[in-house]
């Protein structure tokens, strides 16, 4: 009886109900504190581009009341809603995906930061960014000063680089290195920010555009700079249209 | 199914919870039948998370927790599985419990959920789940499940922290990130990029086994 | 020129066994005569060639997040994403029932050679590890397609290279504590570096 084939069906059905009735349970249970980690763990990436996030600090209600964002394409024009039609918000725009594609067909997010004591005005611009390191994806966001041309601060992540190496440009001692650094040279072409090969550990000995390397790790950085150039050149016309209103 | 019929009264005695025999099923995985080093199970994911501590203890108290519960489920219903159907059997109730591991990271530890990434899932497709399934739990009372499961797991537990251990300590210089070589003043410690790949795991591994077998006497043939 | 690009990473440099250790089981159970590992490889090939595409349809249009949408307009806020598990491993699992049957029929003799460690396949690292890396790096059907059968590829080039090692080193002096899995653990970490040379490749 054990063996036959209507009880075979009988015990796969019950399985079957018990399985998909735990796991759909579960998942419907635990499916707010998921999506509470997740928006934690990329508004706390934000804010770490222009401020120090520090243990306790409740980052959601930061990003609520200090960063409001858009989505714009390469021109800098407001993108309002997707492909489909269904309205864009910056933060539900995925990266990755859109890094598979061809610049122009992008979607560019832009994050507006407030600081505290300027509430309604923008301090800072924070854009994402995503790249190829050695061995996988990099990523983070830049953020320039209120003067779309120094840069305030930048958050790098990686997917998988070599501790110690590749992986230092999520530390702060290799983030610190861009803060100051201008993005536009003297005839207001755009150069963005490089790295360069070696580690020379003497602050005074790199210009405006150029920060110290790591020692090592060339490919990442090169990756590095591949991404924020890449990046900057396609907000370029935003930046300059914001430039241009700005000067109105 | 015991195998003890020698001492057994006419009346049938319970077995004390920490018998002999029971203390025998966790003890021998520990060491003598260790599922990693003799039993050469479970290695894949012991490599790839052992980079440092933390997220190698949070793969060994997941991978613990799924091999006792998924002993204990299908010891309890061992005499109700259909045999035609009973590998799928075993792994729907290892990828169910591995799916609720995953699905509690997600949502309590996010940050560990994103270093272990897929090696979670791959929980799943660790031999030495499976094999205590099919070795032990369907032929063996609940309780004594229970018992295989922790000292496979415990087993399988020692032998990457151990690995991570050394990795972290000479590839990162740390412990746990902390920073341990900065704090003992050898600030300039040159840490050791093979150990933070996977050649180091495999080396540390390797001698790690070399000691257990020679230790024990084990030696393949 | 990307797809040929990631199909030779997949190979070399991302390789599955020595930058993954996925499908370590099996590797090491199975490499020890060069004629058996090179059938193993074949069949994770195809296995793998198989089972990523095949997975990345279901992982598109089931299982994420308003996948079902070309049912139903309804279901654009369906998120199935936590049956993902079962749904991969149900279908590596009548993959391998499948080219199991199939090498049985064309085969006897490889069936034979393999034994146990065909169905073993389905429970091998490897095999659910590129599905679950398919997913995490986001690629499309193309670059599922072209991982899963370089990553195969992968495989059965470390795999076979291995045994042909270990045939070599029977007449060698192995301190006992080290035959078997310690030295064959150390040689393949010594693999894995001499794979390394091949970071600096771009294509």
């Amino acid at each position: 009886m054990r063996q036959s084939n209507a009880y075979v069906l009988l015990f796969t059905a019950a399985m079957t109900i018990i399985i998909g009735g735990t796991l759909s349970v579960t998942n419907q249970v635990l499916k707010p504190a998921q999506m509470r980690s997740i928006e934690l763990d990329s508004k706390t990436s934000i804010l770490k581009a222009v401020m120090t996030i520090n243990k306790g600090d409740d980052v959601l209600a930061i990003y609520k009341s200090q960063i409001s964002g858009l989505v714009v394409d390469i021109d800098g024009q407001n993108i309002e809603t997707d492909a489909k039609g269904a309205p864009i918000f910056a933060d539900k725009v995925n990266i990755l995906r859109n890094y598979k594609k061809d610049p122009k067909d992008r979607e560019y997010p832009v994050y507006k930061f407030s600081s505290a004591d300027n509430p309604g005005g923008v301090d800072a611009y924070i854009f994402p960014l995503y790249g190829s390191g050695l061995w996988n994806g990099i990523f983070g966001y830049v953020a320039l000063e209120k003067d779309l041309n120094t840069i305030k601060g930048v958050s790098f992540g990686h997917v998988g680089e070599t501790p110690g190496l590749g992986a230092r440009i999520s530390s702060p001692e290799i983030q610190d290195r861009y803060i100051g650094k201008t993005i536009f040279d003297e005839n207001g072409t755009l150069t963005s920010v490089t790295m360069l090969k070696g580690e020379k550990r003497d602050p005074s000995a790199f210009g405006p555009h150029e920060v110290d390397g790591m020692s090592g790790a060339t490919i990442t950085a090169k990756g590095v700079n591949a991404m924020l150039d890449q990046y900057l050149h396609s907000y370029e016309k935003y930046i300059k249209s914001i430039k241009q209103q700005e000067e109105i | 199914m015991s195998t003890e019929t020698l001492e057994r009264a006419p009346v049938k005695e319970k077995e004390p919870l920490f018998s002999k025999r029971r203390k025998k099923i966790f003890s021998d995985p520990l060491n003598d039948d260790n599922p990693i080093t003799v039993q050469v199970l479970g290695i894949c994911s012991a490599l790839a998370v052992t980079v440092q501590m933390k997220p190698t203890v949070i793969m060994a108290v997941s991978v613990v927790f799924v091999i006792v519960f998924s002993n204990l489920i299908t010891s309890l219903i061992r005499d109700l599985i259909p045999n035609r159907v009973r590998i799928i059997v075993q792994l729907a109730i290892i990828a169910t419990l591995v799916t609720l591991v995953s699905e509690v990271l997600k949502a309590y530890n996010y940050e560990m959920f994103k270093v272990l990434g897929a090696f979670v899932g791959l929980i799943i497709t660790n031999c030495i789940v499976m094999g205590r399934l099919e070795a032990y739990a369907m032929g063996n009372s609940p309780k004594d499940s229970i018992i295989d499961g922790l000292g496979s797991g415990f087993g399988y537990a020692w032998i990457i922290l151990t690995v991570a251990f050394f990795r972290e300590l000479f590839g990162s210089g740390s412990v746990f990130n902390y920073p341990v070589f900065e704090k003992i003043g050898w600030a300039s410690f040159p840490t050791n990029g093979l150990m933070v790949d996977s050649i180091g795991a495999f080396m540390v591994l390797g001698v790690l086994i070399w000691i257990q077998r020679t230790k024990t006497g084990y030696v393949e043939h | 020129m990307e797809l040929l690009s990631l199909g030779i990473r997949s190979v070399f440099i991302d390789n599955i066994i020595f930058a993954y250790f996925l499908g370590m089981c099996s590797f090491l159970a199975v490499s020890k005569k060069v004629s058996t590992a090179i059938g193993l490889g074949a069949a994770v090939v195809f296995v793998l060639g198989i089972t990523v595409p095949l997975n990345w349809l279901i992982q598109e249009y089931v299982l994420k997040l308003g996948a079902m949408s070309w049912i139903s307009a309804s279901f654009e806020e369906i998120d199935l994403e936590f049956l993902q598990y079962i749904m991969f491993i149900a279908v590596i699992a009548s993959m391998v029932q499948l080219v199991e049957m199939i090498i049985e029929k064309f085969s006897p003799a490889l069936y034979g050679s393999l034994g146990i460690f065909l169905p073993l396949i389905a429970v091998n690292c490897a095999i659910l590890g590129g599905a679950l890396f398919m997913v995490q790096r986001d690629y499309v059907l193309s670059e599922a397609a072209v991982y899963g059968v370089g990553s195969g590829a992968g495989f059965a080039l470390a795999i076979v290279a291995l045994a042909a090692i270990r045939e070599k080193l029977k007449y060698s002096n192995v301190p006992d504590g080290l035959k078997g899995l310690g030295i064959t653990m150390i040689i393949t970490g010594l693999m894995g570096i001499a794979f390394k040379s091949f970071i600096g490749i771009a294509l």
